[in-house]
């Protein structure tokens, strides 16, 4: 349970965690949307390179990524399989009775896995790197212009903000339920199908039951604290740009750029 | 066959930023039997310890014999549902593991897991549920209907029903009221001395330690501090200051008569046998 790398925060201090959350937030998805241009092996090799310089540069050990990208690999897996089956362009260059390989299947694989372990890295250089809480604020300014279309932003951004903030209590709460009913016998692993429903009824009950409960009292508590949906509310914690967020952001879309160069380059 | 903890050591995520390491080199032999109280500052391993007993927790080194099955640091242990038949582990807050929808089914799990056929765990369980003072007539109420105090007693006796030789409560009394945590620990006491179950019992409060208990752990930090039993535990005033340990009234009032000349001897250790004490002094 407690082994979820993916989207986990390290709590160390470096140029990356000092970062305004909205500067992230926005380099990032500038960078995504880079990784999706068409620019081929060099523009990944250039990426790669760069992001694992920010990866060293934000204190993470490159295990750490590699452990975020384990859930992935059955995937990976999975799309070899489907794309050797599917494409049949390019060159043959592998025959097995009725099995046939093109290079262009397996150049179409190779740009999903690398696109994703892409992705991957990037998205934990975020998480990894900004506290949850402070996500949420970054979240919510960057919505703020959709309030104009009477979207509520700030219900969203509280909503999200609440969530995160139970995922920990939850996984807590499951771990010691799971331990309990282990403590009574279950065994989560082994058994029938009927025993495995029981097992997992033992589990899923009860958490239903103390969700109900924890949401029951935050509500309470909130209220107590004077929380009022839709109220005007102003903020204790004011995000600041810095010269580095400047920097972040520049640098995300100078790369974007230069992917779109380099697409456009191997194009014509 | 007594419980044995030889160099164990415990950390929590190893090899990650998270690493903690929760138990360093235990030590620690408790005899069969006894009412054994395991205290500390929160954060200091109990639960983690206790956690060890009935092998949902390994060690990462060291070895942990509960009585003839070992666990060894590095080795997969193999009979896990036999330890768990009998070691009984009741959790902080038992209540929340209450699942199914009568209470007598849900004390009935337990036993049923461990292969009792349904009309025996019936029958074991209407036994358990009256020796932890469910009426018969909650028999067939949801959990869910009953106030706090009464479903952590039937989480009690979903534990108790599964027959084990050792029972361990981590904070059973925690958030109950003063009568209800004393008939909860008269509780253990009774099936202590009537059953023989050796009760290990992590706890903060020192009066229950004192009236309840045989022995006593102190954990400090992930290290075993000192185990001993509860006379000598509590005659060591000084001690006590030191680790911050709140002492029980009753020795408070004995170390305020020892200040001021009137010394009594350390096995009086409850109420009545100190008003006599003090009365045959005041004679003299």
């Amino acid at each position: 349970m407690k082994n979820i790398t993916l989207g986990q925060y390290i709590p160390l201090d470096s140029f990356f965690h000092r970062l305004d959350p909205r500067s992230k937030i926005c380099a990032m998805l500038a960078i995504l949307i880079a990784i999706f241009v068409p620019a081929g092996f060099i523009g990944y090799g250039i990426m790669a390179v760069i992001l694992v310089r920010c990866v060293l540069l934000a204190k993470l050990q490159i295990s750490f990524v590699v452990k975020a990208m384990k859930p992935m690999v059955m995937m990976m897996f999975f799309l070899t399989i489907i794309n050797i089956f599917v494409i049949k362009t390019g060159n043959l260059i592998y025959t097995l009775g009725p099995i046939t390989i093109y290079d262009d299947a397996l150049k179409q694989t190779a740009y999903i896995v690398v696109r994703l372990a892409l992705m991957i890295m990037t998205t934990t250089l975020l998480t990894a790197t900004t506290k949850p809480m402070d996500m949420t604020l970054g979240i919510e300014d960057l919505l703020i212009p959709l309030e104009k279309l009477k979207v509520p932003t700030h219900d969203i951004a509280m909503m999200i903000a609440l969530a995160l903030r139970f995922i920990p209590t939850l996984i807590e709460e499951a771990d010691r339920i799971l331990k309990a009913q282990a403590s009574r016998g279950v065994d989560f692993e082994n058994g029938s199908l009927k025993e495995k429903i029981s097992a997992i009824l033992s589990l899923i009950v009860p958490m239903f039951v103390s969700c109900f409960q924890r949401a029951d009292d935050l509500a309470d508590a909130m209220e107590a604290r004077g929380y009022v949906v839709g109220a005007k509310r102003v903020r204790y914690k004011q995000l600041k740009f810095g010269w580095g967020d400047y920097v972040v952001i520049i640098a995300a879309n100078l790369i974007l750029a230069g992917m779109i160069y380099l697409a456009i380059v191997k194009g014509s | 066959m007594p419980i044995r903890f030889e160099k164990v050591d415990f950390e929590y995520s190893p090899g990650t930023p998270f690493a903690f390491k929760a138990l360093k080199n235990i030590d620690l032999e408790l005899a069969m039997g006894k009412m054994t109280a395991i205290i500390g500052a929160t954060g200091s391993g109990k639960t983690t310890l206790v956690q060890h007993l009935n092998a949902l927790l390994l060690p990462t080194a060291g070895k942990v014999t509960v009585l003839d099955h070992e666990i060894k640091a590095g080795q997969k242990f193999t009979q896990v549902k036999e330890l768990r038949h009998n070691v009984g582990l009741v959790f902080q807050f038992a209540e929340y593991q209450l699942f199914e929808e009568t209470v007598l089914k849900d004390v009935c799990f337990g036993p049923m897991n461990f292969g009792v056929s349904e009309a025996d765990a019936i029958e074991i369980a209407r036994r358990s549920l009256l020796t932890v003072g469910i009426p018969e007539k909650s028999f067939e109420k949801s959990p869910l209907e009953m106030s706090g105090g009464q479903k952590r007693r039937v989480a009690i006796a979903g534990i108790l029903a599964m027959k084990p030789k050792i029972l361990v409560l981590d904070e059973p009394t925690a958030g109950l009221d003063p009568q209800g945590a004393e008939s909860m620990m008269e509780l253990f006491r009774k099936v202590n001395k009537n059953s023989g179950i050796t009760v290990l019992i992590v706890t903060h409060n020192m009066e229950h330690v004192l009236q309840y208990c045989d022995d006593v752990v102190v954990m400090e930090k992930g290290e075993l501090l000192m185990q001993t039993d509860i006379e000598t535990f509590f005659e060591n005033y000084e001690y006590m200051e030191k680790a911050n340990i709140n002492p029980p009234a009753i020795i408070r009032f004995k170390e305020l008569l020892k200040k001021n000349g009137l010394e009594i001897a350390s096995d009086v250790l409850d109420i009545d046998s100190l008003a006599s004490a003090v009365a045959r002094r005041c004679k003299k």
